[in-house]
C-alpha cells in the first residue's frame, strides 16, 4: 500500500513541478493524473494490461472517499462574504438548466451518431 | 460539564471529527434509503457541519485548521484517477472517434451554457470563473477553478449540486426523448453530471455504468487542460 501511495505522491509532485517550472495554468494534480496515465500505458507495453496492486488498493480506496475530502471546501459555499448575497440567481440558472441543456444536447448528438440502439454488447 | 464541552470543542481534532462522523452517518443514510439520489452523502453531511458554525459553536476557521488533513488527500486522489481510465483503454482505443467528438462538444456545451447562464443571471466575475469548471469531476474543478481565478469554494459546491440536477432530471428528460441506448445515457450522465451521474448510470446497467466512468475521466482531463488556457486568453 505505500508502495501505491509513494507512486501517486511522486506523480502529483512532478505534476506540481513541471506546471510550476513550464509557466502552465494547468492544476499540477491534473499534470501528475496525465503523467500517471502514461507512465500506466508504458509498464503495459512491458508488463502487460494490468495495475500493480498496490497501486489499485490505494487508488480505489481514495476515489470511494472523493467526497469526503473535498467536504470542508465544499460547505464553503454555505458562507459566502456578504457582497454575494445575490449570486444565487446565476448559481442556480447554471445549476438546473445549464446542466440539463447540455445533458440532452449531448445524448441527441450521440444518438445521432451511434444510430439506433444495439440490444446486445457492442 | 460546560467547560468540558468547551475544551472539547476547541480541539484541533473537533472538526475532522464532525466531517468523519457526519459523512460516515450520511453514508449510512443513503444506504439505508437504498441510494436513493436525492439523499447524497455528501449533501447530508454539509448539514451538521454548516448548522454548528452557523450556530457559532465551532468558527471557520478553525474548522478549516482541522480539516486541513482531508484537504491534502484530494491531490493524491485526483492522480489516482489515472487509474480507472487506464483499465478503461481497450474501450476508449475501440470507440475513440465518437469518444473524442462527444466529450468535446459536452464539455463545449456545457462550459459555454455555464458561462452564459452565468452572465445572464448576473455573476460577478469571481462567481463566474467558479462555475465554468462545473462538468467535471469536483476535485478537479476545485484545482481549475484555482487556477483560472474563481474560488475553489463555489466551485465544489456547484459541481456537487450539478451533479444531483443531472443525475436526478437527466435520466426522465432522456426517457422523454426516447433514448434508451445505455451507451448514449452513460457517456451523456458521465459527461455532464461526472460522479453523481456516473453512479446513477451504473444502477441503470454495467454497459450505461462504464461509458458514463469513461466520460467522467476523459471530460475533467480535457476540461482541466484546456480551460485555463481560453480562461487566461478571455481575461
Amino acid at each position: 500500500m505505500l508502495a501505491g501511495f509513494l507512486t501517486l505522491v511522486l506523480c502529483q509532485f512532478a505534476g506540481e513541478v513541471l506546471v510550476t517550472w513550464l509557466g502552465w495554468p494547468v492544476p499540477g494534480p491534473v499534470a501528475g493524473m496525465l503523467l500517471l496515465f502514461v507512465l500506466l500505458l508504458l509498464r503495459g507495453l512491458v508488463a502487460g494490461h494490468s495495475v500493480p496492486a498496490p497501486l489499485e488498493q490505494v487508488s480505489g480506496g481514495l476515489i470511494q472517499y472523493l467526497s469526503l475530502f473535498f467536504l470542508p471546501a465544499g460547505i464553503g459555499i454555505f458562507f459566502l462574504p456578504d457582497g454575494f448575497a445575490g449570486q444565487w440567481l446565476p448559481l442556480a440558472l447554471v445549476i438546473v438548466p445549464g446542466t440539463l441543456l447540455a445533458l440532452l444536447a449531448t445524448a441527441l448528438l450521440l444518438q445521432a451518431m451511434l444510430g439506433k440502439p444495439v440490444k446486445k454488447r457492442a | 460539564m460546560s467547560r468540558l464541552l468547551d475544551i472539547a470543542l476547541h480541539h484541533p481534532l473537533a472538526g475532522l471529527l464532525l466531517t468523519l462522523a457526519a459523512f460516515q452517518a450520511g453514508l449510512a443514510i443513503y444506504r439505508l434509503s437504498g441510494r436513493h439520489v436525492l439523499l447524497q452523502p455528501f449533501l447530508l453531511a454539509c448539514i451538521p457541519v454548516v448548522l454548528l458554525i452557523r450556530g457559532g459553536y465551532l468558527s471557520l476557521e478553525a474548522y478549516t485548521d482541522s480539516t486541513a488533513w482531508l484537504r491534502y488527500l484530494l491531490g493524491p486522489a485526483t492522480v489516482a484517477l489515472a487509474v480507472p481510465l487506464y483499465r478503461h483503454i481497450g474501450a476508449i482505443a475501440r470507440h475513440a472517434p465518437v469518444l473524442a467528438l462527444t466529450i468535446s462538444f459536452g464539455a463545449f456545451t456545457a462550459t459555454s451554457l455555464a458561462w452564459l447562464l452565468a452572465t445572464l443571471g448576473g455573476a460577478n466575475p469571481v462567481v463566474l470563473l467558479s462555475v465554468l469548471p462545473k462538468t467535471v469531476t469536483t476535485p478537479i474543478a476545485m484545482q481549475v477553478a484555482q487556477a483560472i481565478g474563481g474560488w475553489p469554494h463555489i466551485a465544489a459546491g456547484t459541481v456537487a449540486l450539478t451533479g444531483v440536477a443531472g443525475a436526478v432530471a437527466g435520466p426522465w428528460l432522456m426517457d422523454r426523448c426516447g433514448i434508451r441506448d445505455p451507451r448514449v445515457r452513460g457517456l451523456a450522465l458521465g459527461i455532464t453530471a461526472h460522479a453523481v451521474g456516473t453512479a446513477r448510470a451504473f444502477d441503470e446497467s454495467p454497459q450505461a455504468g462504464a461509458f458514463a466512468s469513461l466520460g467522467l475521466g476523459l471530460t475533467g482531463l480535457l476540461v482541466a487542460l484546456v480551460l485555463p488556457f481560453v480562461a487566461s486568453s478571455l481575461i
